[in-house]
């Protein structure tokens, strides 16, 4: 189709484009190369599945905001679509004569379908630019107190509105070009919507509809020509650094295990993240990929209740001073500038709850929690510059083993009950570890929980025993709050006792979804495996074998709070469910459950510090949310929940009553023990 | 600036069970703690070398194992830290252990100001820094809740004096031996970095012999105070739930206070 001269012309323009697309691309990958560690490349066919499953299926996107999910579709696979039809264009341009598919039927499918996704494209761009520009959607805004780098405002909208004209001019005139070929060829009843556009056309000299016909090629082509380079400076980067991310993803234990620190190297001279080339290079890959849709804001707790944290934010502070600083770090110059700073703010850092909700809620695989528990480990390790309150917590772990400093007794909690909780010294053949926790052994109402526990496993004749003064904390909090140092004494601790306790080759029960995750998920990379459960999975196991004796339904209307710790951390959504039914089957769903659950505002060891300056508590959010569903009973599985929650209802009157799933199910056995109590008291009469 | 800083290892009074053998410190006599007063010590003395420059050195006298609150020390960034251990010393009252610690402090040399905690929270006499300050024949401002100036170059100290019903500024010349109170700072959290490198440190330890000191007039022997300690008696309580509202409550709880001659 183009002249000599052009094809000529198109050569140089390709290579050159080529060349500086090069030149850019390298700069990047070099810049995410000074991060540590590396990227995840093993088991590469799987990873490259996932990565065209991400970009193909757009399956990670559509989960939230449906409407504009679909119009993004559009786009996605028209652009998927168009790597395809870019190379068949140049080579139809290239080669004189050849049209692909010419007469076959295949051909006809091919233009119907790129005729048919050029409107899709062109639909979804108009309709998100649309969003973004017209009715200007408050998704797409920070809120003010956040800390936003001072070009990200004015860059994000220039480059969406760059973005946008080069979708809309890309595909634009990919569909002029048909439609000028369509006048000059006739018409083609398999590209129904070039044809309308041909119909612009009647009457047109042929020298004109030629002269559209290349004009509209060379724009189409030109424009990735030209953009191809620009890439790594724009977030539309996303395309292909999204899928790339997804593909590269360490492998974990959990979507919130963090990696474990060598304190024995002694030649390791930084431990957290400090400067950005502190991070792991699947998280300096995170900034690359991000678009910028601030989905992970939507879903952040912190965000939610006015905190100064927006990790959507975090991310695209990231991408400027990585944006402005590529060419120094891709050829090894220094980065001296913390992250503290121009990345999220002190207050920002501490008010984020670990629930992992944006990691969560990112369709390209961000995991903006590991940055910020990465920069308090920097704070605490190198800095020891963190809020106040936490020193009382871990100075409680190292001398008391428990962060409330308690000095006192770990097996007082049983000494109400009407039955004996035996040690592990004084029942070394027990079947089930119950492992208490410092809630369970400290705090008053969790000491309820777990009193609840020992009594249905003991009414279900579960042989069973506890660790009483051995136990000491596992560590959870210290580590979610940057100390890992603490956490690795105390992991190292448990794990010796653990292990003396033969506890790698018997079942471990918890009450506690923080223990859950770091004795279950955490502890393997320190050396302890093992099995462990929460109490409503074992609760449900229990009640499916017909072990507890539980009476009907009783009508009272119950709202379940999933626990981060247990639900997105721990993949635990159903158990606890079946637990609850087998007593109360009248549950009623809050908006944000399961995987979309909403923090109790406790995680992140916030539960130790005051809560960070904002619009509202994040317990209060939440309660209000369970409130909201009109049901009378909250049921939670986590004692720092129940204790948020229980706050908040205070807070809010009481309208509620607040209880572990533990003791929903222990009060209904005894409930039903009553009552056949009463029944054989009838029948002696 | 040169510093010193005079640091204690005790028991964990928050801590104290039958198990432990007393308050003396013995290998199994639960965990044994930097006196909670001497981390305001260390603050004190670590603020004033980051505004004035220096060196902090950490002195302690206790048995060997107290070289663990050295380390801490350390950890929290003193430049120095030395031990005074000897079983000659052990059973030193106040006076006695002043004698050794100013004998030590002279063999440190140079020093603009010593800091000290109010007390220790295990003899709790308040006394032993007091006589440092009357041995080495210098001033002594105990009590600090402020530094109100610390001026190296005009050789004087500026605190406020926390007493019991005022707040009393007083000016010192240098050297001095100040001791302070928890309201003076926040003492800081030691870093991963620090840790390491007090892990590293080699900790001297003098002896009577060192210090050219006579080991019968240190210990036991020469100390006029005899320890004998026990534990507080266990108190019989009784505990009573009020049930009802916050009014209700209120009211029953006033009633039984004043039958029981509380209020």
């Amino acid at each position: 189709m183009l002249t000599p001269y052009e094809k000529i012309l198109f050569a140089i323009l390709a290579a050159v484009s080529l060349y500086l697309a090069s030149v850019t691309f390298r700069r990047m990958i070099r810049t995410i190369k000074r991060g540590r560690g590396r990227l995840a490349w093993d088991g590469l066919p799987g990873r490259l599945l996932t990565g065209i499953k991400a970009l193909a299926g757009q399956n990670n996107m559509i989960r939230n905001r449906p409407l504009v999910s679909l119009a993004h579709t559009g786009i996605a696979w028209g652009f998927i679509l168009y790597m395809a039809v870019n190379l068949v264009d140049v080579l139809e341009g290239m080669v004189t004569g050849f049209v692909f598919l010419e007469h076959a039927a295949a051909g006809q499918a091919y233009r119907l379908l790129v005729d048919l996704m050029t409107l899709a494209a062109l639909a979804g761009m108009a309709a998100l630019l649309i969003r973004r520009f017209i009715v200007k959607s408050t998704d797409l805004a920070v809120a003010p107190n956040v800390k936003l780098h001072p070009r990200a405002a004015d860059g994000i909208r220039r480059d969406s509105l760059i973005v946008g004209c080069f979708i809309l001019g890309h595909v634009g005139f990919r569909l002029l070009g048909a439609s000028f070929d369509i006048a000059i060829h006739g018409p083609d009843p398999w590209q129904p919507v070039a044809a309308l556009a041909a119909g612009l056309w009647t009457g047109l000299a042929p020298s004109f509809l030629d002269f559209g016909l290349h004009a509209s090629w060379w724009i189409a082509i030109g424009l990735v020509l030209a953009f191809l380079p620009w890439f790594p400076f724009s977030k539309h980067a996303h395309l292909f650094m999204g899928p790339f991310n997804l593909m590269t993803a360490p492998e974990r234990t959990s979507p919130g295990t963090l990696d474990v620190l060598d304190f024995e190297d002694e030649s390791i001279e930084q431990f957290g993240a400090g400067r950005i080339t502190d991070l792991d290079r699947t998280h300096i890959t995170d900034a690359f990929a991000c678009i910028m849709c601030n989905r992970c804001q939507d879903a952040c707790p912190a965000y939610a209740t006015g905190k100064e944290l927006s990790p959507a934010a975090l991310e695209v502070n990231k991408r400027y001073h990585l944006r402005n600083h590529m060419k120094s770090l891709a050829t090894g110059g220094e980065d001296t500038e913390p992250m503290l700073g121009y990345a999220m703010s002190e207050s920002a850092l501490w008010a984020c709850t670990a629930c992992g909700a944006c990691t969560e809620a990112c369709p390209v695989g961000n995991e903006p929690m590991f940055d910020i528990l990465a920069m308090r480990r920097n704070q605490v390790l190198m800095e020891s510059a963190f809020p106040n309150e936490l020193k009382g917590a871990f100075t409680g772990i190292e001398r008391n083993g428990n962060p409330w400093q308690m000095a006192g007794d770990r097996m007082e909690w049983t000494e109400s009950l009407d039955f004996k909780v035996s040690t592990v010294a004084e029942h070394p053949d027990y079947d089930v570890l119950f492992w208490v926790g410092c809630a369970g052994a400290f705090d008053p109402g969790a000491r309820d929980t777990a009193r609840s526990i020992a009594t249905v496993l003991h009414r279900a004749g579960v042989d069973f025993a506890v660790l009483g003064n051995d136990e000491s904390c596992t560590g959870d909090l210290a580590r979610r709050a940057g100390n890992e140092y603490l956490f690795s004494i105390s992991a190292e601790g448990n794990i010796e006792t653990l292990n003396a306790a033969g506890a790698g080759r018997k079942k471990i029960v918890t009450g506690c979804p923080h223990c859950l995750h770091t004795l279950g998920n955490e502890y393997g990379a320190l050396g302890g495996r093992y099995e462990v459960m929460h109490h409503t999975q074992l609760i449900g196991e229990l009640a499916k074998a017909g072990r507890l004796a539980l009476p009907g339904r009783d009508g009272t209307r119950t709202t379940y709070h999933d626990p981060c710790y247990l639900g997105r951390h721990g993949g635990v959504y159903e158990a606890p469910r079946q637990a609850l039914a087998a007593t109360r089957p009248s549950l009623v769903e809050m908006a944000r459950n399961r995987n979309r659950s909403f923090c109790c505002g406790a995680g992140g060891a916030q539960v130790w510090k005051e809560e960070e300056e904002g619009r509202e508590a994040v317990s209060d959010h939440r309660f209000l949310e369970a409130w909201e569903t009109g049901a009378d009973t909250l049921a939670v599985g986590c004692p720092f929940c129940a204790r948020m929650m229980n706050d908040a209802n205070k807070r809010a009157g009481e309208p509620m009553r607040v209880r572990d799933i533990a003791e929903i199910v222990a009060e209904s056995i005894q409930d039903e023990q009553q009552r056949e109590r009463e029944r054989e008291r009838h029948d002696d009469r | 600036m040169n510093i010193i800083a005079l640091v204690k290892q005790t028991p964990d009074t928050a801590q104290l069970s039958a198990a432990m053998d007393g308050l003396m410190l013995s290998a199994d006599g639960g965990p044994r703690i930097v006196n909670p007063w001497d981390e305001y010590t260390l603050e004190t003395a670590l603020q004033a070398r980051e505004e004035h420059g220096g060196k902090v050195t950490a002195l302690c006298l206790g048995p060997p194992e107290a070289a663990d609150a050295l380390k801490t020390a350390l950890a929290m960034g003193v430049d120095e830290a030395v031990l005074v251990s000897d079983p000659a010393m052990a059973d030193s009252d106040s006076l006695a252990s002043a004698r050794i610690l100013v004998a030590a402090i002279r063999k440190i040399g140079d020093f603009d100001l010593i800091v000290g905690g109010r007390a220790a929270i295990d003899g709790n006499t308040a006394a032993t820094a007091v006589q440092v300050a009357a041995l080495l024949g210098i001033p002594l401002v105990s009590y600090v809740a402020k530094l109100r100036n610390l001026d190296p170059s005009d050789r004087t100290v500026t605190a406020v004096r926390l007493l019991e019903k005022a707040r009393e500024t007083v000016t010192s010349r240098l050297p001095a031996l100040i001791t302070v109170v928890k309201e003076i700072n926040e003492p800081r959290y030691p870093s991963l970095i620090g840790i390491r490198k007090a892990a590293r440190a080699d900790i001297p330890v003098w002896g009577c012999e060192d210090l050219g000191l006579d080991p019968s007039g240190v210990g036991a022997g020469a100390s006029g105070v005899v320890w004998r300690t026990e534990l507080p008696p266990v108190r019989e309580a009784h505990i009573e739930m009020i049930d009802g509202g916050p009014e209700d409550a209120a009211r029953t709880l006033v009633d039984r206070l004043m039958e029981e001659k509380v209020i």
